[in-house]
């Protein structure tokens, strides 16, 4: 739900659901969008990571394959989603689900390296979503957004390590994830009024040009090993000059937009589905084509009150084999299963050219571990949606995969997808041709 | 073995002969257990393996080796070879003698206490700046502060935002304070209750200001009839009520029943637009509720559903009608000059000079002018001599000489210096009184020196030192996720969670910075609490939630190891966990961190259901009976087991409600076959050796003063630096005097 300050009884929201209170809303922005370069005949892809921590209860715990809850089978009509996945049930045509991969670079990790590991299958580098982003997203204003729930700085995952606070890294360089839908809000819109957004724009350019002029001199004041740290900074002031080039450029004083949140939510109920709505504002609007969403923090220890699970979902997520602990660590992630399917389905709703903007998208959803209790790298509970421009196999069909097949061959295969034809990734063996 | 035969002296013979007893079955070039051979290394010349000997000095003095189950050496003959196994390495003439730190950006807090010193303005980092990446807790490592096009479009946009509110203007502004961010982070005046909201607020100019006080979408939090009872919301300005009113009772329940939604609104309407007249400069304002009398449950405070309506934002708009001159803190800082008196032109230059000085941490050039003034021109050219100003201001935020630290050479020099000092003791740049002795050439001099930690650990600034590295450093600085299970802690909330870290930080904050033994940390029996910490932890005769210092009785509770926050850090949401606690110890106190968990453990001690309860103890010792489990639980877990007194919150217990109250156990066997019972014989253990807990202590605190991770040949220089502090008690100043003279922090190493 989008955050009104003021005059929206919660209790007729909540009647009208997210999706139906939102899309009018999301309607409104359309012309301003299109005339973003949109054509029916020119559809943009995007692409989305989502990323859920702690695995999946599948068939790896004591209760063998009957105590899966997790993986689908069949394919087409035949195709059966099981408990967590059984919210994907209204646009199960869309989704391929994969079974059997695992990623030897988030092996013995805990949960350290996990999120930083799960776009890249490796030691800090560029992930697949920026490699994308470099691909599509040189028109946007923002190439690629990074965004989470909640804080991702937690103690049981390396209490601010690199590799466990983001799931993106351009180069080794780890790319925050905001959680403050406010700054979120700020990022896409601007901090104030759009016509200001424009003056401040060229004065923030004045300052980016400072900033080069000094850093040419600066450099060769310094030895070789700190030039290389300050190039790095360069090419992220090069980066926001060229935003910036295009918040110049852009009027969005056509577009309604929303009111700007206050900040995070107390409810992480509601922060969740702010995260989701900003993300498909700025899909719709054309802000961004690649987004990345933590959507609960690696070793969190946030509790679930609102499904009945009064439980923190690092702990109980060592369910050890114990089945009520097991139902609610279920419940926990059939619920955030829920929510990324609430996503989809604003997706599905939202016209975008000729078709839906879940028709021009390919959206990656799963883990980087398989068993939580086990902290083990293997099997990697994974969902693609969309269908991606026409690029993505419809139907429906869960992919059984051969044991232990890496990761890295969705990633791959999705590059690919978005026209990047790389003959391999990180510690891949081949394309999936099924998807 | 031969290295044994070849031995030449007595002495070194001994220390030979353990590493052949003890260590070479599992280290040799064959079996190279943990990819380890010390076999064939001669301990005697350690030249390049001072890295490995480091390393097997440190698993020793923790006796996380021979791990248990093997044989193990009389802990005389341990701490012998440690000894002398030390002296070999701190006399290694071939270590290196510092560290390389490359370039290092400002981290966000050090960002937000730079602009407060430099521009008078107050900023909430994380709500101006993303997330750092931090290194072992430590959020100011250089090597981990990248740069993300994210982190330069905020930076942008706070060097703007910031230049504009502390040259001020009259032109009319709206600031939003979320409760979430502003609540509860500062305890309430006296006759208020908790859940209010206390914050500093820039009003730049004499003029009426409006406040409105926002209540969640239209409920006012009723879910739970939280308007049955009367209560009084007031408006307090610089510890002044200029606005107070009634919300809740009959009538608000009468028109809340019979107009719904309309009838709420009229409620909150209330509390809107509420116009006062302001005159400028930093006020602090209030809003909060009268304390009542009424017993109320702990959980209906703080914002938590039920008891009273609770707002969630302040919004503050003005000035309307603005009158006199724009004043605000900045201003006094940045207008070192009139333009009136002096010329525009010149007086520009002079701010521009003083300004990027401070900024810069070093003497200003010609080209940092010809760099700068343009912006002033340009803002001058638009509007008036402020937004020239205004404009300068922003452009040295943006500069990289501010956002960046660099060390150029392989010594520091004087600028550098004050620059490491000041940001290691007061998290910021240096003040006009290094800045002189940097220039004078006197810095260096070590009466000098030592005069200038005095002074500046004698500074409010220094606090940073508790904030930034204490709380990090133990961990403590996350508790704010730490939600214990309700179903179970049903006593417990977010306040006393927040009071808990407050009676933490005044804690360390008085051991430190007051300069007493460090050991006091430990065994202290001085503690700061409130009523609710009181109840909480059991004591009688503590009144009233306002702090203050007591002297507990029970020994239990003395020092950190007593502390709520601690035990509850140390603990999972639902129960105890011996373990984390024992690595806790291990790792803060005795500086000897175990290794992480290997994959594909699975970890889970909870309890069966349809089982007989039983204890955290019994269910850890089933599962120590395992010989690979034991090798690192061995170590850990009597450690954390001795602790098992103190629940998952941090109260006192002789029983396990959770495991049908059966008596609890907290005797312990520690890998040395020393027997320990309950919590004031673990604290007597730990205490025992000041040198070790302060050599653990050292090299944290050297890591974080000169921002890189240790390496093994800082650990002579640390040995330095503790042995030096041993006659002061290893007092916070002892340590911080031995590190500023060391090498690590006085040089640059190589590059690598």
């Amino acid at each position: 739900m989008f955050m009104f300050k003021k005059h929206i009884p919660r209790r007729a929201v909540l009647k009208g659901g997210g999706a139906a209170l939102l899309l009018p809303f999301l309607d409104a922005m359309v012309p301003a969008a299109t005339a973003m370069a949109q054509t029916a005949a020119n559809p943009k892809l995007r692409a989305g990571f989502f990323y859920i921590p702690h695995g999946a209860v599948q068939f790896d715990t004591k209760f063998g394959p009957e105590g899966d809850r997790w993986t689908p089978s069949g394919s087409g009509a035949s195709y059966t989603l099981n408990t967590i996945t059984q919210p994907l049930e209204p646009f199960k045509r869309y989704v391929s689900t994969i079974g059997n991969l695992e990623n030897a670079a988030s092996a013995g990790s805990v949960h350290v390296r996990n999120p930083g590991s799960w776009l890249n299958c490796s030691t800090p580098t560029t992930t697949i979503d920026q490699i994308i982003a470099g691909k599509i997203g040189q028109e946007t204003t923002l190439p690629s957004i990074e965004v989470a729930s909640e804080t991702t700085v937690q103690q049981a995952a390396g209490n601010g390590t690199a590799t466990a606070i983001t799931l993106s890294f351009r180069g080794t360089t780890p790319l925050p994830m905001e959680y403050n839908p406010k700054k979120v809000f700020n990022a896409l819109f601007g901090v104030t009024t759009p016509k200001e957004r424009v003056l401040n724009a060229r004065e923030s350019d004045s300052l980016l040009d400072l900033v080069l002029d000094r850093a040419r001199t600066f450099r060769s004041e310094l030895g070789a090993a700190d030039r290389a740290a300050l190039d790095q900074y360069l090419e992220s002031v090069r980066e926001i000059e060229r935003r910036i080039a295009i918040v110049a450029a852009t009027d969005i004083s056509s577009m309604k937009i929303p009111e700007r949140p206050v900040g995070e939510l107390d409810d992480f109920d509601k922060q969740v589905d702010l995260i989701f709505d900003l993300l498909a504002i700025a899909y719709q609007a054309d802000l961004t084509r690649v987004a990345s969403y933590v959507m609960v923090a690696e070793g969190t220890n946030q509790t679930y009150t609102h499904i009945g699970v009064p439980e923190s979902f690092h702990p109980i997520s060592h369910h050890a084999n114990e089945l009520p602990k097991i139902e609610q660590v279920v419940k926990i992630q059939t619920w955030h299963m829920e929510r990324f399917a609430a996503f989809l389905k604003k997706m599905a709703e939202t016209r975008d050219g000729d078709g839906s903007l879940l028709d021009h998208s390919i959206f990656l959803y799963g883990s980087n571990m398989g068993n939580s209790d086990k902290h083990s790298n293997w099997p990697i509970p994974t969902v693609l949606a969309g269908a991606g421009n026409g690029g993505m196999k419809l139907g429906g069909q869960h992919i059984d995969l051969k044991q232990r097949t890496p990761l890295a061959n969705v990633h791959l295969t999705l590059l690919r997808k978005f026209g990047i034809e790389q003959s391999a990734f990180a510690d891949s063996t081949g394309v999936i041709s099924e998807l | 073995m031969q290295a044994a035969a070849q031995s030449g002296t007595p002495a070194g013979a001994s220390h030979l002969a353990l590493l052949t007893t003890y260590c070479y079955s599992c280290h040799n070039p064959r079996t190279r257990m943990g990819g380890l051979t010390l076999q064939g290394l001669d301990p005697r010349a350690v030249g390049s393996d001072a890295e490995i000997w480091e390393k097997a000095v440190r698993k020793l003095r923790g006796r996380q080796m021979p791990p248990p189950g093997s044989p193990q050496p009389e802990q005389k003959d341990i701490d012998a070879f440690v000894g002398w196994m030390e002296d070999q390495l701190d006399a290694n003439p071939r270590a290196p003698k510092a560290g390389y730190v490359g370039l290092q950006r400002l981290n966000r807090t050090e960002y937000a206490a730079a602009v407060k010193e430099l521009v008078g303005i107050e900023i909430v980092a994380r709500d101006v700046l993303p997330q750092d990446t931090a290194v072992d807790g430590f959020d100011n490592i250089a090597s981990a502060l990248t740069v993300s096009p994210t982190f330069v479009e905020q930076y942008v946009e706070a060097a703007r935002m910031i230049a504009k509110k502390a040259i001020g203007d009259r032109s009319l502004d709206s600031t939003s304070y979320p409760a979430a961010a502003h609540r509860g982070t500062e305890a309430m005046p006296l006759g208020l209750r908790d859940g209010g909201m206390r914050l500093k607020h820039n009003f730049p100019v004499d003029g009426d200001y409006r406040f409105n006080i926002l209540f969640p979408d239209q409920t006012l939090g009723l879910y739970t009839g939280s308007l049955e009872n009367e209560a009084t919301l007031v408006l307090m300005i610089d510890g002044r009520v200029v606005f107070r009113k009634p919300i809740g009772g009959l009538d608000d329940l009468m028109l809340n029943n019979r107009k719904a939604g309309d009838g709420r609104q009229q409620i909150a309407d209330r509390f809107r637009n509420v116009s006062l007249p302001i005159q400028a400069g930093v006020r602090e304002v209030v809003v909060g509720w009268i304390d009542r009398s009424r017993f109320e449950s702990l959980s209906n405070q703080a914002g938590g559903g039920g008891g009273l309506p609770n707002f969630n934002s302040i919004e503050i708009k003005g000035p309307y009608n603005p009158t006199g001159a724009v004043s605000t803190e900045g201003r006094k800082l940045i207008y070192v000059c009139d333009p009136k008196t002096t010329s525009e032109a010149r007086c520009a230059r002079q701010i521009a000079e003083n300004l990027s000085r401070r900024a810069f941490r070093r003497p200003v050039t010609e080209a940092d002018l010809a760099r700068l003034m343009p912006f002033f021109e340009a803002g001058r050219k638009e509007g008036d001599f402020d937004r020239g100003i205004e404009r300068l201001v922003a452009a040295v935020l943006v500069s990289p000489d501010f956002l960046y630290r660099t060390i150029r050479g392989n010594a520091l020099t004087d600028y550098e210096l004050a620059t490491r000092l000041s940001f290691f003791l007061w998290n910021t740049g240096p003040d006009e009184e290094l800045f002189a002795l940097a220039a004078s050439g006197k810095l260096r001099t070590p009466a000098v020196l030592d005069g200038q930690v005095t002074r500046l650990l004698a500074d409010p600034k220094a606090s940073s030192l508790v904030t930034n590295f204490a709380m990090k450093w133990l961990g403590l600085d996350g508790l704010a996720a730490h939600t214990p299970d309700q179903q179970i802690f049903a006593g417990f909330n977010d306040q006393l969670r927040l009071d808990l870290v407050i009676e933490a930080e005044s804690f360390i904050h008085s051991v430190l910075l007051e300069n007493r033994p460090l050991v006091d940390l430990l065994t202290s029996d001085r503690t700061y609490l409130n009523d609710r910490i009181a109840r909480h932890y059991g004591l009688p005769g503590i009144n009233g939630t306002q702090f203050r210092w007591v002297t507990l009785a029970d020994t239990n509770r003395a020092g950190l190891l007593g502390k709520g926050a601690i035990l509850m850090r140390t603990s999972y949401p639902d129960r105890t966990s011996p373990v984390l606690r024992g690595a806790w110890v291990l790792d803060k106190i005795l500086g000897t961190p175990p290794t992480p968990p290997p994959p594909g453990v699975e970890s889970d001690l909870s309890q069966r259901a349809g089982e007989k309860p039983a204890t955290v103890r019994a269910r850890l010792e089933q599962h120590r009976a395992s010989p690979t489990c034991a090798q690192c639980h061995g170590v850990i877990d009597p450690l954390g087991l001795a602790l098992e007194n103190f629940d998952a919150v941090g109260q006192f217990r002789t029983t396990d409600r959770q495991a049908g109250n059966q008596p609890i156990d907290a005797s312990t066997v520690l890998p040395t076959g020393r027997p320990l019972h309950g919590p004031v014989e673990l604290r007597a253990y730990l205490a025992a050796d000041p040198a070790k807990f302060a050599q653990a202590f050292t090299e944290k605190l050297l890591m974080y003063a000169v921002s890189r991770e240790l390496e093994y040949f800082d650990m002579p220089q640390v040995r330095t630096v503790v042995r030096g502090a041993a006659r002061d008690q290893y007092t916070l100043s002892s340590i911080v005097r031995g590190l500023v003279r060391s090498d690590a922090f006085l040089k640059q190493g190589a590059a690598h």
